[in-house]
């Protein structure tokens, strides 16, 4: 879907000259969601829009479903974007109408624009407004008829710079199922976020990028895996008897009333509820990273290369 | 090609009509200058005697002055706003390509304008029973007069996009204009006489005062040459649009300013 190969921008001249982006590559295949993550300024802005053909690479190149929208312009069929800031729109027009308009924009006969912005309308359950111009709807509206409006020429590859942006929790919500529908489609999303749990619900693969580098690039799950220590806590309802506990900390987990804490290897785990019989437990429950703490630790445990 | 015109169409006439109190102040204007055309042309400055002196030419003087102002800044004004509001971006995803969506735009905002010039120039009529007499012929210059019009727009929409803050240049531009349609270059002689086929829009000005002040027919040969003047201002206007977007995606400047 997306290959982008050694992408670098340099802006300005001079004294000015900044390079904002650094040999970053991406890949993305059908139905996959890459979170693009990095801390303010590391350059996600800028990779989005070179690989929607916006901003144009010092280096390197993009080819979307093999076509390179800074060459072919066609190549942008394929592509929809929802890019930071909140105005992808036209706010004096109502959603119908900026569907129906970006539509034909998009080289969507404007019948098929027509009836396909309706379908897009009631499924994002914003019929009712159809007929409101988009600067009196809220936030949540806009930023669902935003990426309905991404959607109307039925592109493969999906780019969301900051989707939730500016969102309170009911309508990030809703963002995020229709993100998850918009993948379940076989459509390939490419979102950046600050928010991370967003990105750990979403995400198959996290990309980080720090100082216009890519960092870490891998799927979220095994990322977590790696980041997420061997330790089990274990709750058991009622008390362990003085024996029970004697052999449980001799097997190396620590008691604090119900908790059990053990450190062991997986294997050995069983040896330690074997010694718990007949307690009823209550959860078994392994330490998990969860993505802030990854993020954190891999933005600040990193050494400067880039000066 | 017809679905990208008629949605810029639909679009320009949505975002006009919303606001009503915009509509009416917007037409009131129109209706005040032609209306003081129509009673007194004598006393009105400006583009009025660009085509001579009866009530027609002074109507078309003012009205192709209205016009090509109207559609330069329709392009030029608007490309500056949606740079800072965000939507522009969204616009230059589009896979037609940027010249052509913005061609779509000046023929959208033209036949607007047109529009609301006819309206008001049938009441007029109506009102003051006056008559204006346009012949046919006229269309050929006009459509040379404004492919170069249509030039300046995309020039003018070239600095918008790389230069961001365009009301200064429109406003300057205005009297440029007015030099353009008014001049009677036709007249002078020697090196001018040739010079005047350089400048956007003079030849085809020209050749509208032979037309109605003058009386005379058209020069066949003088309206290959204006033609062409229309065609190269045409032709760098879009070289000048395009050398102007590659500019802002080289600088990241499509958005903000
Ligand atoms: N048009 C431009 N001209 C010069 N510098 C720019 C331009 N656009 C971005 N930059 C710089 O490039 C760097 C990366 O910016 P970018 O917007 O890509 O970051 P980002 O990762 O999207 O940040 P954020 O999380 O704040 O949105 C920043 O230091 C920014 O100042
Ligand atoms: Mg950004």
């Amino acid at each position: 879907m997306l290959d982008a190969r050694d992408l670098s921008k340099v802006y300005g001249r001079g004294k000015q000259r900044f390079e904002a982006v650094k040999q970053v590559s991406l890949t993305l295949h059908q139905g996959e969601v890459l979170a693009f993550l990095g801390p303010n300024g590391a350059g996600k802005t800028t990779t989005i829009k070179m690989i929607a053909g916006l901003v144009r690479p010092t280096q390197g190149r993009v080819a979307v479903v093999g076509e390179d929208p800074h060459r072919q312009p066609r190549a942008l069929r394929h592509i929809g974007a929802v890019l930071e800031g909140n105005r992808n729109l036209y706010w004096r027009l109502t959603p119908e109408e900026n569907l129906e308009y970006f539509g034909v924009l998009r080289q969507v006969p404007r019948k098929v624009a027509h009836r396909r912005g309706l379908e897009l309308l009631a499924r994002f359950g914003l019929e009712e407004k159809r007929h409101t111009p988009v600067q009196k709807l809220s936030r949540g509206m806009q930023q669902k008829v935003a990426i309905a409006v991404a959607l109307i020429h039925n592109p493969k590859l999906l780019l969301l710079d900051e989707p939730t942006l500016g969102l309170d929790v009911e309508a990030s919500e809703m963002v995020k199922a229709l993100v998850r529908q918009i993948a379940q489609e076989g459509r390939a999303v490419l979102l950046t976020t600050h928010q991370l749990d967003v990105a750990e619900e979403l995400s198959d693969r996290v990309a980080i990028i720090r100082r216009g580098r890519i960092i870490a690039e891998q799927s979220t799950e095994s990322l977590l895996k790696e980041f997420s220590s061997s330790t089990y806590h274990l709750e058991v309802e009622g008390d362990l008897s003085p024996q029970q506990i004697h052999t449980v900390t001799q097997l190396g987990a620590t008691v604090q009333g119900t908790q059990i804490t053990y450190a062991g290897t997986p294997e050995n785990l069983y040896g330690l509820l074997g010694a718990l019989s007949p307690v009823p437990l209550v959860s078994v429950q392994r330490d998990r990273a969860d993505l802030t703490q990854v993020f954190l630790k891999l933005v600040k445990d990193q050494p400067d290369t880039s000066l | 090609m017809i679905d990208l015109l008629h949605a810029e169409l639909k679009r320009t006439w949505i975002q006009f009509i919303r606001y009503p109190t915009e509509v009416i102040s917007g037409i009131v204007i129109i209706l005040a200058v032609f209306y003081g055309l129509f009673t007194s042309a004598q006393y009105i400055a400006g583009p009025g005697f660009a085509f001579g002196d009866r009530l027609d030419s002074v109507v078309l003087g003012y009205a192709m002055w209205t016009l090509i102002i109207s559609v330069n800044n329709d392009i030029a004004i608007n490309l500056q706003i949606e740079a800072e509001t965000g939507t522009l971006e969204q616009v230059f995803l589009s896979p037609y390509g940027a010249p052509r969506v913005f061609l779509a735009r000046a023929f959208a905002s033209l036949a607007l304008r047109l529009l609301i010039l006819i309206v008001v120039l049938l009441l007029l009529m109506g009102l003051s029973g006056s008559r204006l007499a346009f012949p046919p012929i006229l269309l050929l210059p006009l459509a040379s007069l404004l492919m170069a019009g249509y030039g300046l727009a995309f020039l003018l929409g070239a600095g918008a996009l790389v230069f961001k803050r365009v009301q200064q240049i429109l406003g300057i531009f205005q009297f440029l204009l007015l030099f353009l349609l008014a001049a009677p270059l036709e007249e002078s002689m020697g090196l001018i006489q040739y010079l005047r086929f350089l400048l956007p829009m003079l030849p085809s000005t020209g050749l509208l005062r032979d037309l109605m002040a003058r009386s005379l027919g058209l020069d066949w040969f003088t309206y290959g040459l204006a033609l062409l003047n229309g065609i190269v201002y045409f032709a760098l206007g879009l070289f000048v649009f395009r050398w102007a977007e590659a500019t802002a995606k080289q600088r990241g400047s499509l958005s903000g300013y």
